[in-house]
């Protein structure tokens, strides 16, 4: 009696964990379906894209008026970028450095700076065709490549990435790994899509880098033009650290040595109670503040701490403007920069952070300051007035100036700024101040915390 | 003597029960009444919608004001320079309106929030670096940034975060967990162009990486437990 009791409820346990399982491994296949397809859809978008892109780049490097210059380059840049997207959404064990990202970016950047000077008036030189050349002698193999693994992928059933090693590898059996042989980046056949990519890559790596001005061109980072000169030991960053602390109200402060930085600040990096800051070697500078104690209830309005703002600044040895404010409920940053002749220069930007219980500094980013600033040269001008006639009618004037505005790719542009409205919206509009060319809109809009730039 | 003390005690609880009830009806818009431990209904419950997206945890929005919600708004308090006292009055509720406000054109027309690449930076923060200090959290951020405008990489935040093998949190779903108002001030911060990563691609944890790729790259800073390379 009792055993049979037993038997049956052994059995329904059986059953209803097989039933259990059996849709767990239903579930599971529909899940790896659902991301198998979108692998795929992913591989031949970015097929189809690079297959386009080489077309409509060999009807670029041909056309001869600037309307189907326009077109052609434009659709280049176009195509470039949806490749890139796809690319970037293949299945990979890890990312690093990409060369076909590289690639595809540089191309789409070139050909889309290409596109904006024909549309600007001006002409393609010998050398834009030479670089538009060089880039579709490239793109063909990455085309071919990639075609060939695509219907390697339905021949020889590819999987997405290596495989890792099996059970009897891991043991100790079996043979050597397989991805061990494509690491070197030989043609050894690939064993999965990703290795295949991989060794894609490594032959775009091998070769020169193209030369054109945009925005992605180089990947060189400027020194710092602002820093002064002269190197300083660790000794010396901490007295500046020191004195720097007894500025902003910490008196008698000992700084303790935190780590060294490198990058475009090569510096000595310091800790005091919760306050953090970095010393540049060169010039022995503070590069960034940052003191994170806890903020006790609001004593200062947003104008009583612009007036410390400014006040600080002075005694930092600081003479610039302050342009905006956000307010962050317990304290509120402000952005300043430095004006030359009148001139503001935005790229030379200081950031201050006020704390709104005794108006003490709590942040200072000098980073961007002292990477740009350095003495301008304005070039001749078109008067105010000119400058004015070249906006839209009915664009409302509320303020205008001269200013410096950095542009893509580490260009700075000398230019008229008319801060105004034109249809119920406020915008940033900056005219070249040389030729009165429209060189940069930005919209004013108002967030919770202050006036944004979009 | 027992009545009389009985008598005292029914009166009491019928007061305190009361009192209760009459709270909980006599709720109007966020911003009425005082709100406090104990609290509950529509205004509350907004209230805590308003905590969440600014990132302080309440646990589930259920319309009771109860520690989580009590302990959510001391934080808020605090990070807001409001006197902290876990109840939300005026000020607090205003200050949380405000700050959960959508943005306006120069007209005054609400034009959405404007914060979408920013929330998705926040949780990518979140699940990367919840524990590092706040310049870490901020050097992490700025990390993703520096991808977009590096040509190696790709061109959008999404593309970048979701990139396959990219991010651990990724793959580990961390990086579905609601940011923290730490982790959506560093987002904020790193946007606005604050950059403590010195231009880095990369950040490991030195701890748990044996990655030669990522250890062979030229170190830039060391922020809490995570080194930052080009």
């Amino acid at each position: 009696m009792h055993k049979r009791i037993w038997i049956g409820t052994l059995a329904v346990a059986l059953l209803i964990s097989l039933g259990w399982g059996i849709n767990e491994y239903r579930l599971a296949g529909d899940y790896r379906l659902a991301s198998e397809n979108n692998s795929r859809r992913a591989f031949s978008d970015f097929a189809s894209h690079l297959d386009q892109m080489e077309t409509v780049m060999a009807k670029g490097n041909v056309a001869n008026t600037p309307n189907q210059q326009i077109y052609y380059l434009s659709e280049v840049s176009s195509k470039s970028e949806g490749a890139l997207k796809d690319y970037s959404q293949l299945p990979a064990d890890q990312a690093g450095l990409s060369y076909i990202g590289q690639f595809l970016t540089q191309s789409g950047d070139f050909t889309r700076t290409l596109a904006q000077k024909v549309a600007g008036g001006g002409t393609i030189t010998a050398d834009d065709t030479k670089t538009l050349q060089a880039m579709h002698d490239q793109l063909i193999p990455v085309n071919q490549k990639v075609q060939t693994l695509m219907s390697r992928i339905d021949t020889e059933n590819l999987a997405w990435t290596d495989p890792g090693p099996s059970l009897r590898q891991k043991l100790g059996f079996g043979g050597p790994q397989i991805a061990e042989a494509a690491a070197d980046g030989s043609e050894a056949s690939s064993k999965s899509v990703r290795s295949g990519l991989d060794q894609l890559d490594a032959s775009l790596q091998k070769l020169p880098p193209f030369t054109y001005t945009g925005e992605y061109s180089s990947r060189v980072v400027q020194k710092p033009l602002g820093l002064p000169t002269g190197q300083v030991n660790k000794t010396q960053a901490q007295s500046a650290a020191r004195s720097f602390l007894t500025k902003v109200g910490y008196a008698d402060a000992a700084p303790g040595f935190v780590g060294e930085t490198n990058g475009d600040f090569k510096g000595y990096s310091w800790k005091y109670k919760d306050a953090y800051l970095e010393i540049s070697r060169q010039g022995g500078v503070v590069t960034l503040y940052r003191d994170q104690r806890s903020i006790n209830p609001r004593t200062l309005s947003i104008d009583d701490a612009a007036q410390r703002a400014k006040k600080i600044l002075t005694t930092l040895g600081w003479n610039l403007v302050i342009t905006s404010s956000e307010d962050f409920g317990s304290y509120v940053e402000f952005d300043a920069v430095a004006e030359q002749n009148g001139v503001r220069l935005y790229p030379d930007k200081v950031r201050l952070m006020v704390a709104l219980d005794n108006g003490q500094l709590v942040g200072l980013d000098a980073a961007p300051y002292y990477a740009f600033h350095h003495t301008r040269t304005f070039p001749a001008k078109i008067t105010m007035n000119q400058a004015v006639q070249k906006l839209r009618t009915n664009f409302k004037i509320q303020e205008s100036r001269l200013a410096v505005i950095a542009k893509s790719g580490n260009q700075e542009i000398y230019a008229y700024e008319f801060r105004g409205r034109y249809q119920g919206e406020d915008y940033l509009i900056y005219l070249n101040a040389q030729n009165g060319t429209e060189e940069k809109i930005q919209r004013i809009i108002k967030t919770p915390r202050g006036e944004y730039l979009q | 003597m027992i009545l009389r003390f009985r008598s005292r005690w029914i009166v009491l609880i019928v007061g305190l029960i009361l009192s209760i009830t009459l709270t909980g009806i006599a709720y109007g818009a966020l911003g009425d009444r005082l709100l406090g431990r104990g609290s509950s209904g529509p205004d509350v419950q907004e209230m805590q919608k308003g905590l969440a997206q600014l990132g302080y945890g309440v646990g589930p929005i259920d319309g009771k004001f109860g520690t989580k919600t009590e302990a959510a708004i001391r934080n808020f308090q605090k990070d807001h320079g409001i006197k902290v006292d876990g109840l939300a009055g005026t000020k607090t509720i205003s200050e949380l309106k405000r700050l959960t406000g959508q943005s306006t054109n120069a007209s005054g027309k609400a034009i959405g929030y404007k914060n979408v690449d920013i929330n998705l930076l926040a949780h990518a923060v979140n699940g990367e670096a919840r524990g590092e200090p706040y310049l870490g959290q901020v050097a992490v951020a700025a990390v993703i940034l520096n991808r977009i405008s590096d040509p190696a990489f790709p061109k959008t935040i999404a593309d970048i975060i979701y990139q396959p093998g990219a991010f651990s949190s990724v793959n580990d779903g961390q990086i579905n967990l609601s940011p923290t108002a730490s982790s959506l001030r560093a987002a904020q911060e790193a946007a606005s162009g604050v950059d403590p990563s010195k231009g880095a691609l990369f950040f490991f944890n030195p701890a748990k990486t044996t990655n030669k790729y990522i250890w062979s790259r030229p170190e830039l800073v060391k922020i809490g437990n995570h080194i930052f390379t080009k």
